[in-house]
């Protein structure tokens, strides 16, 4: 009976993946994603995660996690499995498989799917289960940490130093969508600035008012917000609009003059409220937007190929091997999954077997996040999702000739309708807004508002779904910069011991400007870059996050060379000589192709003075992330050649067995 | 456990209240402004000096 269930849910995967795959020149129903999308991840959960589990980990529930071994009621504590598992989810959504499958979308939504089911559950969640099991059995260490370990002390260094520098791009791209998103626009400028004081009296309430009341606070903050949302359009409406009318330049200073503020004042004052009611927001609105596709089940108005697999396309350009994986990044395998991974969610572990749930199973469900992203940016009629995403200085200065341009392309649209959807959602132009955070959050809008309201509630839709995004995105700036920070003190207190210490505020103030400067130069670069800033920096921040992703099974792959020889080694060197083929061959094309709108050395001969300089910059920046991962791999090899040709022990590096107490209730 | 208790137990946990409960359990501490204050500090400082996902 069973075996009978499982054929029928592979047979409808089939079907469902043959329908998007083989449909040409007809509108594709979403329902039909998400059906192949779900029985692919019942599959990979019900088949793969298990082999995965019982024979490559063996994970045994007789023996006692770090959660019960080192239990303190702070950060190791064995909690409830469905609890971590939100709590691991929580924290590895981010932006990334949002605004990934949007851009990717250039291609038509069959490349970026197809990446996001298969590169999900066979490198994403896989990677994230073993680095979570790998941490489980080692006291929750952290990535860097078992890097050391495994590896060897450059590697561990390496790890460190790349975690850094790819947090200067992440946060670099992240305020360059937000920068995107409220160019021009005084109802969302509004409504973000607003969220600002809302986070201050959150924070002062909790604190002083009401001290331990994070859901009622949060409650109050999520009403206020609301308000902020209709406050918005009022004031969009209104004669000040103008004084929220802000240049992209003017938002980028003020975002990197918050990165700094956020990241000197204390944490409980801005950053702990808001990042309590932006996890909250974010986790509602995955929710409704998965229940809003379910109801509306909308068509796909992109086609399954567009024109622009040849590599010429507006959002960015390459072909689309390798830069559909690239850009994709966090919804099929993310680098950054591991740092969590092997950071709290091991020390919450009651059990083994529940990394199973919470590693492979939280991947799956952030992978089908992304593909609602994709259907949220491919129900747009393909000619509006061209003129939104496609930068100025490629679509021509009036809307006239942006609308020849894209319809010349095969993708009709008119002046008309763009300007009819622009008054809909209360934005004077949706021409040129680029960043994906606009597409995705019209796509968005057109769903909600399709489950109810129709087109009279299109702008509150729109602004809500820009205020989710810029509110977490906010949150990830200054949380990184504060990271950034501690990383950099860390550095500099071997050199200057005053240095290390968090509380110093000259090393304070230091090392938070620097990290801010990083960040903000390559913000500000991509504000006033022509393309739009988003077709140098995503393919960088993609490369990178790919590459963390690379040293993460480097990692992996060691430890599973280590407890089985070369038996099962292929689970993870697969992936991983796929990744470093993909990443390596998208490098090297940023870095040496000769087409300027791809290679960075080809687009610097073309410019001169700063944009040259910063052309070459980022040429540089993508030969330092090579490097950094040749070197780990190179090391990576060696440890693994020793081991397999018997001139090293293979030796596993666990913490000591010992006995479950726990009983099975409530975990 | 129900979908809501589930929902409820999950919103505890990412605000922090279910860890201050524990807090004040394994310290044998009452809930006072100061309590929550030196147990937010405390958690604030872990939780923010770790890499933020993308």
């Amino acid at each position: 009976m069973k075996a009978a269930l499982w054929i029928a849910i592979a047979s409808v995967g089939a079907l469902a993946t043959g329908a998007i795959a083989l449909n040409r020149d007809e509108p594709v129903n979403s329902f039909w994603l998400i059906l192949a999308a779900v029985c692919i991840y019942l599959i990979g959960f019900r088949f793969y995660s298990k082999f995965i589990a019982a024979r490559v980990l063996a994970l045994d529930d007789n023996r006692a996690t770090p959660a019960e071994r080192l239990r303190n009621g702070y950060d190791y504590e064995p909690t409830n499995k469905w609890i971590v598992f939100g709590h691991h989810f929580a924290a590895i959504a981010g932006p990334g498989p949002l605004v990934g499958p949007v851009l990717a979308a250039q291609f038509g939504y069959l490349p970026g799917t197809l990446w996001i089911l298969a590169g999900g559950v066979l490198g994403g969640a896989v990677q994230d289960f073993i680095i979570l099991f790998a941490s489980l059995r080692r006291d929750g260490k952290s990535l860097g940490a078992m890097a050391r370990e495994e590896i060897g002390k450059v590697g561990g260094y390496v790890a460190l130093i790349t975690v850094l520098l790819i947090m200067v791009i992440l946060l670099a791209v992240v305020g360059l969508v937000v920068v995107n998103a409220l160019v021009g626009s005084p109802w969302g400028a509004f409504t973000i600035l607003a969220t600002m004081p809302v986070a201050l009296f959150m924070g002062i309430y909790l604190r002083f008012v009401r001290p331990g009341k994070v859901l009622e606070c949060s409650a109050i903050g999520f009403l206020l917000v609301l308000l902020s949302i209709f406050g918005g359009q009022w004031i969009s409406l209104s004669t000040y609009a103008a004084a929220f009318t802000f240049s992209g330049i003017t938002i980028a200073l003020a975002i990197i003059a918050y990165g700094f503020l956020a990241s000197a004042l204390p944490v409980w004052l801005l950053l702990a409220p808001r990042d309590y009611l932006s996890t909250f927001v974010k986790l509602g609105v995955v929710f409704l937007l998965a229940v809003g596709i379910l109801i509306v089940r909308p068509e796909l108005k992109m086609p399954a190929l567009s024109r622009f697999v040849d590599g010429t396309g507006p959002v960015f350009a390459g072909k689309v091997f390798p830069f559909v994986f690239i850009t994709i990044a966090c919804g099929a395998i993310s680098g950054f999954h591991a740092l969590i991974s092997s950071g709290t969610t091991p020390k919450m572990l009651a059990r083994e077997t529940h990394a199973r749930y919470v590693g492979y199973g939280a991947m799956i469900l952030e992978s089908f996040v992304a593909i609602m992203a994709m259907i949220a940016a491919c129900v747009l009629q393909p000619g509006v999702y061209f003129a939104v995403n496609s930068p100025g200085a490629i679509l021509g200065k009036t809307a006239e000739a942006a609308v020849a341009t894209i319809t010349a392309w095969g993708y009709p649209v008119t002046t008309e309708q763009m300007a009819t959807l622009a008054h809909r959602v209360g934005e004077a132009t949706l021409f040129s807004r680029t960043g994906g955070a606009p597409s995705l959050a019209l796509g968005m809008a057109q769903i909600f508002s399709a489950t109810g309201g129709g087109d009279a509630v299109l702008g509150f839709w729109y602004h809500f779904a820009i205020m989710f995004e810029a509110l977490f995105i906010l949150t990830i700036l200054d949380a990184g910069t504060r990271v950034g920070r501690f990383m950099l003190q860390d550095l500099a207190g071997n050199l200057y011991k005053p240095f290390g210490r968090v509380s110093w505020m000259p090393g304070v103030i230091v090392s938070s400007a620097l990290v801010v400067l990083g960040w903000g130069y390559f913000l500000v670069q991509g504000v006033l870059d022509p393309l739009g800033g988003i077709n140098t920096l995503w393919p960088l921040f993609g490369i990178a996050n790919q590459l963390l992703a690379s040293i993460a099974l480097c990692v992996a792959t060691t430890i599973l060379i280590r407890m089985h020889g070369a038996k099962y080694c292929w689970v993870t060197a697969v992936p991983l000589a796929w990744l470093v083929t993909v990443t390596f061959t998208a490098g090297l094309q940023k870095i040496f192709s000769p087409v300027p709108r791809i290679g960075f050395l080809a687009q610097a001969n073309l410019l001169t003075g700063r944009s040259a300089f910063n052309a070459r910059l980022d040429a540089a920046v993508t030969a330092v992330f090579l490097i950094l991962v040749t070197v780990i791999l190179l090391d990576s090899l060696r440890v693994w050649a020793s081991i397999l040709s018997g001139a090293n022990q293979r030796q596993v590096r666990e913490s000591a067995f010992v006995q479950s107490q726990l009983s099975a209730e409530g975990l | 456990m129900t979908f809501w208790r589930y929902l409820r137990a999950l919103l505890r946990e990412l605000s922090d209240e279910t860890a201050y409960e524990r807090h004040l359990a394994l310290t044998g501490s009452a809930h006072t402004g100061a309590e929550w204050k030196r147990f937010s500090d405390e958690r604030h400082r872990a939780k923010y000096s770790r890499a933020r996902c993308c």
